[in-house]
């Protein structure tokens, strides 16, 4: 049985916006499944359908075998939602927070003491428990918005942008206790991202979106091969240099396109070697100060870029 | 509900400035204006004048009690667990019971405060522990119509700031147009119609029978206690269904 199965799903509010349109996906029990989209892709909407916070204009959604808009309640008591926003009550302390939550799922007074205890330590958050919570810093917040969310043991646990403006480390962290969530706790995780590295990284599954539709779905290295782009990678010495050259190289004729990152331009090429041979002369011959030049494989940036490009003539030159 | 209750009197109680200033206003009413207007009232016939105003004033600590249960749900809005509430398994009327509860409970403690107060201004209920009784059951009702009315104005507004103005707007006309500050047997006209269209005046009238132990018709305070129940009804239904409709997007 599948944790989700999303088919043709529309969501069209009162003011006409249609943030899903007919959206179909499949989320694999106990997997990370990453939702990934530019901003009004429809993520939100999709997550708080799923949640049972909105609800679907067509469409239908089966969850744990069940029907979503049928069976809202039985579904509440298998979900938990860890929000954009953290939504700890600072005027209660962590245990209050954690004791708060489990009431609301009905879980047993002893249960909950057991759950509670072992969640703490298995997100590092028992050293917290004499402090305000109030006085947490952000990072901190949302790994007990986490554990909080744990509780009541869900089957599927939400997270909407769960790392958005953390630092690197905090960030690192975070990853480390989805892991464990997925891998002690077998909870199926479904989480809206913008971070590509996240998504690649964190995944088992990637869902692309733009524009309410799915645009791909898969493994994140399916997803590299999905797109089967020959790729060139010129490193120049700094991302001026880049950019001026990212323009020039578009303008040769030698590669289908070109996007900038950091000091590296990587361009779209139809056969890697040729290219390389072609791009390699045209760089000596017209004397560009050039560090390095290599053939290299698609990341999911480059996946991303090519799926979502405004533009639908660079999508065409992808071969799916 | 008895969780939603205990979560938001653990704000009230870490937050007891929102308890003082509720009752603050209130509280001048009764001490100051009583004394200033208690004198002029003698010559009116009303002998104490503070045991004459505490209705109208028991209903005023209610509304702003209740006035600050929908602050609450701001507050649990912007930064708390206004959402993960809704999409938990706990029932709506779960939810809508448990916070307006807590606006019970406060209008109570202020009530009571009030009362203590009014003791050494020699206000006494005449009637014994019966009207006691009855007088629980009012204050009761009105505070559960108000704290329906009031979670239902803070779902429907955008921000506390304007629900704060729009509750003032409300609160102020309804308290002078009735029998809070004034007799009303001299009335005349269209001032006379909405005072007693104002369906404060009659839990005002009602409490102030069983306060002074003037004589009171049985009929009379049913008719009273029927109109607040129609009125708590609407309020909590009103409240069920813009509460469903967080969810109904």
């Amino acid at each position: 049985m599948m944790a989700i199965e999303v088919e043709k799903l529309v969501k069209q509010y009162k003011n006409g916006v249609r943030a899903l349109d007919e959206l179909s996906l499949q989320v694999n029990r106990g997997e990370i499944f990453s939702l990934l989209g530019p901003n009004g892709a429809g993520k939100s909407s999709l997550i708080n359908i799923l949640t049972t916070f909105y609800k679907p204009t067509s469409g239908k959604v089966i969850m744990l075998g069940k029907d979503l808009c049928q069976e809202p309640a039985w579904v509440r008591k298998q979900i938990a939602c860890v929000a954009q926003r953290v939504s700890i009550d600072e005027h209660l302390s962590l245990m209050e927070n954690m004791i708060f939550q489990s009431r609301l799922y009905k879980v047993e007074p002893q249960v909950a003491k057991k759950r509670i205890s072992s969640l703490l330590d298995s997100f590092e958050l028992s050293g917290y428990q004499k402090y305000p919570t109030a006085s947490y810093s952000g990072g901190i917040k949302r790994r007990l918005d986490i554990a909080m969310n744990m509780v009541s043991s869900p089957k599927i646990l939400f997270l909407d942008e769960p790392t958005v403006g953390m630092d690197v480390e905090s960030r690192k962290a975070m990853w480390k206790v989805l892991r464990k969530i997925r891998d002690e706790f077998s909870t199926t995780i479904l989480l809206t991202t913008h971070y590509l590295e996240e998504a690649d990284q964190l995944s088992d599954t990637i869902c692309i979106m733009k524009e309410g539709k799915e645009l791909a779905q898969g493994t994140p290295s399916n997803l590299r091969s999905f797109i089967r782009q020959n790729m060139l990678r010129i490193v120049f010495s700094n991302a001026d240099e880049t950019k001026k050259y990212k323009n020039t190289l578009e303008n040769t004729g030698l590669i289908k396109f070109a996007n900038v990152r950091g000091n590296s331009a990587f361009a779209g090429v139809d056969d890697s070697r040729t290219a390389f041979t072609a791009v390699n002369k045209w760089l000596l011959d017209h004397q560009v100060e050039f560090d390095a030049i290599e053939i290299v494989e698609p990341s999911i940036e480059d996946v991303f870029l090519a799926l979502t490009a405004s533009g639908n003539k660079r999508r065409e030159e992808w071969v799916c | 509900m008895l969780n939603i209750l205990w979560r938001n009197m653990k704000w009230r109680f870490q937050n007891p400035l929102s308890i003082a200033v509720t009752i603050l206003q209130p509280l001048l009413w009764l001490i100051l204006y009583s004394s200033v207007a208690g004198q002029t009232m003698q010559n009116m016939g009303i002998g104490n004048y503070t045991a004459f105003i505490l209705p109208g004033i028991i209903v005023l600590v209610t509304f702003s009690a209740c006035s600050s249960g929908g602050i609450i749900n701001f507050i649990m809005k912007s930064s708390g667990s206004f959402y993960r509430v809704l999409i938990s398994p706990i029932s709506r009327n779960s939810i809508v019971l448990g916070q307006m509860l807590e606006a019970i409970v406060v209008s109570f403690i202020e009530v009571i405060i009030l009362c203590v107060i009014a003791l050494f201004f020699s206000v006494k209920v005449a009637s014994g522990l019966s009207s006691i009784a009855l007088m629980i059951l009012l204050i009761f009702m009105t505070a559960f119509f108000l704290s329906g009315l009031a979670y239902s104005i803070s779902l429907f507004l955008p921000n506390e700031v304007i629900y704060e103005t729009i509750m003032t707007a409300i609160v102020l006309p309804l308290f002078f147009l009735s029998s809070a500050l004034f007799p009303t047997e001299n009335l005349l006209g269209g001032l006379k119609v909405a005072v007693m269209l104002n369906p404060f005046t009659h839990i005002i009238n009602a409490l102030r029978s069983l306060i002074l132990g003037e004589p009171i018709l049985l009929g009379d305070i049913l008719g009273v206690i029927v109109l607040f129940t129609v009125l708590c009804c609407g309020s909590y239904a009103l409240a069920i269904w813009r509460l469903q409709k967080e969810t109904a997007y």
